[in-house]
């Protein structure tokens, strides 16, 4: 990995996995505490191996658990340290008790997580029941469809956790194996414009300020606990224009532009395709291949979850004459949970009132193909052209057994 | 009016800025059972004082038969004291079970 440092950017192949390893080695944290989980593990494998070359300066905490590695992340960042980690599935899961409380004492912890099917049966390839369940965490969630996307959006993310008006954790998610593992090539950002771009770590009430001492993780009861969360959410709201200005500065910076979601030729598309991560890449090149035959489709790729930019989205979808959100994961009994988003978002903010459906697909790593693609689309055609949407709703893609 | 703070006004994640606040907190509202010492019985061991997790045994310097000063239990800071009874259960005067040195009783408000 040593080719890789210093000089210009460089196009490099390179995992999706390896790429946010690359990234933690250029943040250079001050603490790092991972427990390895398929398919995360070569983030913490490559990140290790920089600890050991004496590439970067991280005191890094080798747990016995993921319930430790964010107990010690949580720690650490309250004592004032740049902290990061990188998990999956049953892993995060294992963290949820912290997950909240690193939310809640607003830690900017940073983590990478490569999304994977929760157990039951065992799998360990990709959904996203990990990170949706995790939705209400207070986490901000940022969605990555390529090796590039999930490393620049870990290049931003401690601008954006650490900024005195969110003050949040935040984590990267990537697809298990799809990305995690797939060699794609990228542009690699120079060792030092990273550095320069991420900026200097400023401590927040430090534990280990001992002229200034502070307790941290007190007791909140009913006269102060809902202020406190009040507070938190405050942090969420300010995220979505945090999130922007700071991508805005990477674009001037490193010539990729980002939003909180991206529109891919929405203008003038009646039929809209919502989704999240890497299966946004094959509906890309299906919109491509029908556009071409004057079918008038677009896409919009979520990137921000949490923070939910329920306005924008809204708007950005006034013109849709049906929208078709694909999701990752189940809400078991329930729709899935970018489809309630989505439909909130439509229903308070698009000028219009259009057909909305939405599909669960691709569980414990079930592929979508361009053809089950090009199938929702025609569907939802079929359902635009008689007026409604019947008992299409909520169909389960590439299922055996069932009609679609 | 409410002296309590609004959200804007705390600072972020529920930390305390100020050392030793929980002097402050009444914990001793919490209880229900109270401590009494019985100091006939005491040998002053300070093993309550050192099991106390709210520090509500009150300590006072005294003469030690050897001639020097030392610390000896004076009696229990209902403020803080929460009743939960450890002091009680880790006397070892008590636990000898002839008498008590500390005795455990219903806190009526
Ligand atoms: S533990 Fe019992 S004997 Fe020892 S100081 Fe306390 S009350 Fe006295
Ligand atoms: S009952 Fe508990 S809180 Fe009260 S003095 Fe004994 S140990 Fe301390």
């Amino acid at each position: 990995m040593s080719n890789l440092t210093a000089g210009k950017p460089k196009i490099v192949p390179i995992t999706g996995a390896g790429a946010c390893a690359q990234a933690m080695r250029q943040i250079n944290p001050d603490v790092v505490a991972a427990f390895p989980i398929t398919p995360s593990t070569q983030i913490v494998e490559d990140f290790s191996a920089f600890v050991a070359n004496g590439q970067v300066d991280t005191e890094f905490v080798t747990v016995e658990s993921e319930h430790s590695a964010m107990s010690a992340c949580i720690g650490a960042s309250a004592a004032g340290g740049r902290v990061m980690t990188a998990t999956s599935s049953a892993g995060m899961a294992y963290m949820w008790e912290l997950l909240y409380v690193a939310a809640s004492m607003r830690q900017p912890v940073l983590m990478s997580l490569v999304n994977r099917a929760l157990t039951g049966p065992i799998n360990i390839h990709c959904d996203h029941s990990d990170s949706m369940g995790a939705r209400d965490a207070g986490w901000i969630q940022l969605y990555s469809e390529t090796n590039q996307e999930a490393y620049d959006n870990l290049v931003m993310a401690a601008r954006i956790a650490e900024h005195p008006d969110v003050r949040l954790p935040l984590m990267v998610c990537q697809d298990g194996f799809i990305i995690s593992h797939s060699i794609q090539t990228m542009q690699l950002e120079d060792d030092k414009a990273v550095k320069a771009f991420v900026g200097p770590h400023l401590p927040y009430h430090s534990i280990l300020d001992t002229a200034k001492p502070v307790t941290w993780g007190a007791l909140d009861l009913q006269d102060y606990y809902i202020e406190h969360k009040r507070g938190q959410e405050q942090g969420m709201r300010n995220a979505l224009r945090v999130i922007q200005e700071v991508s805005d500065d990477f674009a001037k910076t490193f010539g990729r532009q980002y939003n909180l979601f991206e529109d891919y030729r929405l203008d003038d598309a009646e039929i809209v395709l919502v989704a999240i991560n890497s299966v946004a890449g094959e509906i890309k090149e299906v919109i491509d291949e029908l556009r071409t035959k004057g079918e008038k489709v677009g896409l919009l790729k979520i990137r921000s979850f949490r923070p939910f930019p329920y306005e924008q989205i809204g708007q950005a979808l006034s013109n849709a004459k049906i929208i078709t959100v694909l999701d990752r994961s189940a809400s078991f009994g329930a729709h899935g949970p970018l489809f309630t988003e989505i439909s909130t978002a439509v229903y308070n903010y698009a000028s219009n009132r259009p057909l909305l459906m939405g599909h669960t697909f691709g569980l414990g790593g079930r592929e979508l193909t361009l053809r089950h693609i090009e199938h929702v689309i025609s569907e939802s055609r079929i359902c635009l052209d008689k007026g409604e949407v019947g008992n299409r709703q909520g169909m389960w893609l590439n299922v055996r057994g069932d009609k679609s | 009016m409410s002296t309590l703070k609004t959200w804007q006004e705390l600072p972020h994640g529920g930390v305390i800025l100020e050392a030793g606040s929980a002097a402050k907190y009444e914990t001793g509202s919490w209880r229900t059972w109270k401590p009494i010492t019985h100091r006939e019985h005491c040998i002053h061991c300070l093993a309550c004082w050192e099991y106390c997790p709210e520090d509500a045994i009150v300590l006072e310097d005294g003469q030690d038969p050897s001639g020097g000063t030392r610390k000896f239990v004076k009696e229990v800071n209902y403020f803080h004291c929460k009743g939960c009874g450890l002091c009680v259960r880790e006397c070892p005067v008590n636990k000898e079970g002839k008498v008590q040195a500390l005795g455990f009783v219903r806190d009526e408000v």
